[in-house]
């Protein structure tokens, strides 16, 4: 598969390929960060058709979700062995919740019964992060446990 | 509008037009339509012979166009890196040498046909030339057309235009200040060298320019970048190469996070001052002299319009875009903006007819519309089928 590279002066660069359908897939990846993903149209092979728009967090997050870790097939599994688990992400923002504070001082375990089993910051991810793990704003948190369980965590952490 | 002077009424009449400006923006975004053209309007209304004169604030706002020159070259120079400078003057010129030919063509025939001298031809070629960044990277990001296999290609042009603008000011810098064979071109040849100078300078050591620039807060990175750039613009103008080019050199040689953040703080001053400067440019245009001008307008953005969707059409097709794609590459290329009156107010300034004031005005409102529209409604204007 050959991946194309093009420069956009000013904005940043974009990555192209065509997939072994024959459709076409494109990646902006922006100065700051940001990125965004296009389909191409068929008829008009230069025009992108849609296109979505994601933060550096929530890329990471994507590339987790198309298999680029072992993280997302082990939860898979789990989800077939146990009935009832409830598994979710949490973006932390800034200022809120505990952004900027330990998992210990939010006493999720011992409060919700959910737990926190990994935190994905940037293009790194911590699995299984011990209570003194400080969060920061733009984390994504794996949280997993009952539904009621998991609920609760997530309001603890995004406040 | 105040009879009496003093601080009030210099506060009103500023709160007045920077309101006004709010009010025609507003407007000009509901309708997607840039808000350029609508700014000159507003200042072509309250000028000499429109419907609402300023006298007090006309001082202040003569010193805020100057600051809005600056500020707009500054962040033309920060938009790209010394890096993305290089390589498109390495990759792009056969496209870029296009676009200069049949950028400037139109204007230098039409300032030659109105008898306005070299130096109103010179002035008038770079109108005609420039391309609106401003308006075009704003509406390829609205459009989503960022991702769209042309936009390499519309981008690259206009890092060329940037490019071609460093070497142009101080060409015509020297031309309207009337110098001699040899002081002028001993002018140009060290504005030039200050231009390869900053290049490689951003090229070469961009961190440490950076980091002689960078601060701990926002409030120390704006007033570090602005006292050297207003320094630097000072002395550009003191030495005849235009304030704007000592602006700009700033911009190219700062680069990395400097660059971005100072994009950042700066961004906002620049769209006040801008602002103000558009105005300025519009009270000098008396509204009386502009309609017969209309006609000469609209042919001109016909004829230089049709060269630059040829150019861009050219381009693309050497880049491997299919015909729609070089449509709208080629649509794309087709609004004036703030670069074009840049260039028209230097002229204004230094004496240049004053009707060249007026024909720049309806070109340049001429060109932001109709330029924005057929970039927006580009995919709808039907192509004859390939042969």
């Amino acid at each position: 598969m050959d991946v194309f590279e093009s420069r956009l002066p000013g904005v940043g660069v974009r990555y192209d390929f065509t997939t072994a359908a024959g459709q076409q897939l494109g990646v902006v990846v922006r100065r700051d960060g940001v990125r965004e993903v296009a389909l191409y149209d068929s008829d008009d092979p230069d025009r992108s058709r849609a296109s979505v728009t994601v933060s550096e967090a929530e890329a990471a997050v994507l590339v987790d979700l198309l298999g680029g870790s072992k993280l997302t097939e082990r939860l898979a599994d789990l989800r077939h062995e146990v009935e009832g688990l409830s598994i979710e992400w949490v973006t932390m923002r800034n200022g809120v919740g505990l952004a900027g504070r330990t998992i210990g001082d939010g006493r999720i375990r011992t409060d919700t019964g959910a737990s926190v089993v990994a935190v994905v910051r940037g293009s790194t991810s911590v699995p299984g992060p011990g209570p003194e793990f400080r969060f920061e704003a733009g984390d994504v948190v794996l949280v997993i446990g009952t539904a009621a369980a998991v609920g609760a965590a997530s309001a603890v952490l995004s406040g | 509008m105040v009879a009496a002077g003093g601080a009030s009424a210099v506060l009103l009449e500023l709160g007045l037009v920077l309101l006004v400006l709010a009010v025609v923006g507003r407007g000009a975004a509901r309708v997607g339509l840039p808000s350029i053209p609508l700014y000159l309007l507003a200042g072509l209304a309250m000028g000499n012979g429109g419907l609402v004169p300023l006298d007090a604030s006309d001082e202040f706002i003569r010193v805020g166009a100057d600051v809005g020159v600056v500020l707009l070259l500054l962040l033309l120079g920060l938009e790209y890196t010394g890096a993305e400078l290089r390589d498109g003057l390495r990759s792009n010129w056969p496209s870029g040498t296009v676009d200069l030919v049949l950028g400037v063509a139109p204007g230098l025939v039409t300032g030659w046909l109105f008898g306005w001298g070299l130096t109103g031809a010179v002035a008038l070629a770079g109108i005609t030339y420039i391309s609106s960044s401003g308006i075009i990277a704003k509406l390829l990001d609205e459009l989503d057309r960022i991702p769209n296999r042309e936009t390499p290609v519309v981008l690259s042009v206009l890092v060329m235009e940037d490019l071609a603008m460093a070497a142009f000011l101080p060409i015509l810098g020297v031309l309207l200040a009337g110098a001699g064979l040899l002081e002028g071109s001993l002018t140009v040849a060290a504005a030039v060298a200050a231009v390869t100078l900053a290049l490689f300078a951003s090229i070469r050591w961009g961190r440490h320019v950076s980091s002689l620039i960078a601060a701990g807060s926002n409030e120390l990175l704006l007033l570090s970048l602005l006292g050297v750039t207003f320094l630097v613009a000072g002395v550009a103008e003191r030495v005849q190469v235009s304030s704007a080019v000592g602006a700009f050199l700033i911009g190219v040689a700062v680069s990395g996070t400097v660059a971005e953040a100072g994009r950042r703080v700066l961004t906002p001053l620049r769209d006040v001052f801008g602002g103000l400067f558009f105005v300025f440019f519009g009270l000098q245009v008396d509204p009386a002299s502009l309609p017969p001008f209309l006609g000469a307008a609209l042919l001109l953005g016909l004829v230089s319009g049709v060269a630059k969707v040829g150019t861009g059409w050219w381009a693309a097709r050497r880049a491997g875009i299919g015909r729609r794609g070089r449509l709208r590459a080629g649509l794309s290329l087709v609004p004036r903006g703030e670069f074009s009156i840049v260039i028209g107010g230097l002229a204004v300034a230094a004496g240049v007819d004053s009707d060249l004031g007026a024909l720049t005005a309806a070109y340049v409102m001429v060109m932001a519309v109709a330029g924005s529209l057929l970039m927006r409604y580009a995919d709808s204007i039907p192509l004859p089928s390939a042969r």
